[in-house]
């Protein structure tokens, strides 16, 4: 089995990620998945792109512009 | 884009955008050099590198935007790279200045035999070197010295030495806003850049530690300083700091956009451009971005496109409210003399801080002068959850041979995330400045009362007024209000607990006024038998040291109840304007709980106020 590399981007670990660390991932050409390092995710990119849609969920006002600062 | 209207007249909201051309960018070499042996002399990593550069220089250019050029050491041996810094002096006014961040490069290898590249972590010997060195071939380079330097920590010994030998130097960037353990966590353990503790905000240092702020000509270190990057004051607090600023890709690296589209940075940066509302009309933006940010590769899961698309919006946002009239850019040295002219010594910063990325109504209030930084947290009821005790002017080299030699934080005195605040697991105490309300045995914390503030200045004292909040006992309603002054210039916190009703006008409830503190810079804990508790009245004082048995002691109408902590030359105290009937007490703590607490109660009744102040001082 050959060794793994980095995938066409640098994809850090979702898991990883929802606990504040930033883990690169890489990728294993024989199994077409990214695995982490740190943790036991793997997932294809497809599942990391989800996974990282749901990271997002404490950004509640991510997209909301605001206008308002007083106090 | 849409934007705040809220911009006053006299509002000054000063720009700071810096770029380097580091030729060997933080991140490329381990990620566009994956797969190959270290080269740190590669061509194309070079060549890329200063395509980056020149890539930022044209956007801010494009929206007019003048930048500060720090010149790296590597970028010193670069002819284009000097060419074109002296290019964009004379057409755009950007300052050439030099910064001692992008070291790295094999003259700089061959000659210090190391792979050390943050300067604050050098010893001494070698940063005198180093200092002279670059600033040398700076001036071979140009003909001058220049007048701003800076790295992401700059500790006090090397300002000093800087400042003396290089005296045109006026403005340095010295500190990135709590970045510490969280940035080492989030880092894999890796990224040994400790500097929690310091101002948010543009402060002229101390001679003595970076992060306190001057108090006088006499501690005034002789530059001004900023932080790196203007960061979101809550998220930043709790989570990864390299997410929450304003630097674009930090943006995206946070995962903070959709469809392309970062709404969130415009909110960081009109928040910041609000702040003037508590510092007399003066708010301040930096955006320093490395070209390691937007590297051909792509940074994590953004392509190059994205990462690009993040600077052009944000400079072209800066770019908008400079055509309107909202903002100046000035380059670093221009701001050093402008700070200068609009600020006193004692002249504290505040931020009355509110969410706007997680969708709560989460309130902070951030206060930083020469003797403290304190944050208060109105979803706590007020509660003081970071106190840092600059009034002791903690000298703290740090380096290689000295005892901190990646350790650049300031101390805390309270740090809600580290120390724990209110919320403990089963057992022991949290840091934190609160009260209790007790009432027929039962006994209610103000942090689970949730409240917001308003702030409000009047000659030097600045304070914020939260909104009453509501205590239910079983058979008694008590509505309290809060009050908390910063008399400016003297090192005291004033906390004012107001009984605005009771259900039954005739009932008493008691107040108990505490801090639980200890001492530290990271999560875990220090030694604490060197420290010191006492009370005072009059000539009478009860002191222990600190043993971990859990001791207490309680005196009736003291005047101090106090806690020195030798291993940072602090004294830590509270008093009442008027102990009658109050009764003061410290408690140990113990190994399970390595903590001490300073307190005091009282009984009160319906529209009786109670008042305390909180005093943090040197002691050697």
């Amino acid at each position: 089995m050959a060794q793994a590399g980095k995938g066409r981007l640098n994809y850090r670990c979702p898991s990883c990620f929802m606990r504040d660390l930033d883990i690169d991932m890489f990728y294993d050409k024989e199994k077409k998945e990214y695995y982490c390092l740190r943790c036991q995710y793997t997932g294809t990119e497809e599942d990391v792109l989800e996974k990282n849609e749901m990271a997002r969920f404490r950004y509640r006002a991510m997209m909301k512009r605001i206008t308002d600062f007083e106090d | 884009m849409s934007q705040i209207n809220s911009t006053q007249g006299n509002d000054k909201f000063v720009l700071n955008v810096i770029h380097r051309p580091e030729m060997v960018p933080e991140y490329a070499e381990k990620v566009t050099g994956h797969g190959k042996t270290e080269d740190i002399g590669r061509k194309e990593l070079l060549t890329e590198s200063l395509d980056i550069f020149k890539t930022q220089q044209s956007i801010a250019h494009k929206n007019g935007i003048k930048t500060t050029i720090q010149m790296t050491y590597a970028s010193l041996f670069n002819e284009e790279a000097v060419a074109l810094a002296k290019e964009h002096h004379e057409t755009y006014g950007d300052e050439i200045a030099l910064t001692l961040l992008g070291l790295p490069c094999n003259e700089f290898r061959e000659k210090y035999k190391t792979k050390d590249f943050c300067i604050w972590m050098f010893s001494m010997e070698d940063k005198i070197s180093i200092v002279n060195d670059v600033f040398e071939k700076f001036h071979d380079c140009f003909g001058f010295y220049p007048e701003s330097t800076g790295s992401y920590y700059m500790d006090a010994e090397l300002i000093n030495y800087i400042k003396a030998t290089y005296p045109s130097v006026k403005c340095a960037v010295a500190t990135c806003w709590e970045e510490g353990p969280k940035a080492y966590h989030t880092c894999n353990n890796s990224w040994y850049t400790f500097m929690d503790g310091g101002p948010w905000a543009p402060w002229i240092p101390s001679k003595a530690n970076t992060h306190a702020p001057a108090a006088n000509e006499e501690e005034d270190s002789g530059i001004v300083a900023i932080p790196h990057l203007s960061r979101d004051l809550l998220a930043c607090y709790d989570g990864n700091g390299s997410n929450f600023g304003t630097h674009p890709q930090n943006v995206l690296r946070g995962m903070i956009y959709h469809d392309n589209q970062f709404p969130y940075l415009f909110n960081l940066i009109d928040q910041y451009r609000h702040l003037g509302k508590y510092n007399n009309g003066y708010a301040y933006n930096m955006m320093f971005v490395g070209p390691g940010w937007m590297n051909k590769m792509g940074r994590w899961e953004a392509p190059y496109e994205l990462l690009v698309k993040s600077y052009e919006d944000g400079m072209a946002y800066y770019g908008q409210l400079k055509k309107e009239g909202k903002l100046i850019d000035m380059t670093m040295a221009e701001f050093a003399d402008d700070f200068r002219a609009n600020k006193h010594y004692t002249e504290p910063e505040c931020a009355l801080w509110k969410d706007i990325l997680y969708g709560s109504d989460k309130q902070l209030f951030w206060y930083c002068d020469p003797y403290m930084r304190a944050c208060v947290n109105m979803d706590q009821g007020g509660a003081i959850v970071d106190l840092r005790p600059y009034a002791a002017k903690l000298e703290w080299p740090v380096g290689i041979g000295t005892k901190h030699v990646v350790d650049a934080s300031y101390p805390f005195l309270i740090q809600e995330k580290y120390r724990a605040g209110y919320f403990t697991h089963y057992a022991g105490e949290g840091t934190i400045r609160s009260a209790k309300v007790v009432h027929n045995g039962e006994e209610v914390d103000l942090c689970l009362c949730r409240t917001k503030a308003h702030f409000e200045e009047n000659d030097g004292d600045r304070r914020i007024v939260l909104d009453p909040v509501e205590i239910e006992f079983y058979d008694l309603t008590v509505k309290l209000q809060t009050v908390m002054h910063f008399p400016e210039g003297t090192g005291e916190i004033r906390v004012e607990r107001r009984i605005l009703e009771i259900s039954n006008p005739d009932a008493e409830v008691q107040i108990n006024e505490y801090m639980v503190a200890c001492y530290g810079t990271t999560e875990y804990m220090e030694d604490m038998t060197e420290l010191v508790l006492s009370t005072k009245k009059g000539d009478t004082v009860c002191s222990i040291n600190y043993e971990y048995k859990c001791r207490e002691l309680f005196m009736d109408e003291a005047e101090e109840v106090a806690c020195v902590l030798p291993p940072i030359k602090t004294k830590v105290s509270l008093g009442m304007a008027d102990s009658k009937g109050a009764t003061g007490y410290f408690k140990e703590g113990y190994a399970f709980s390595p903590m001490f607490t300073l307190g005091y109660k009282k009984t009160l009744r319906n529209q009786e106020v109670l008042s305390t102040w909180l005093k943090l001082e040197r002691e050697d």
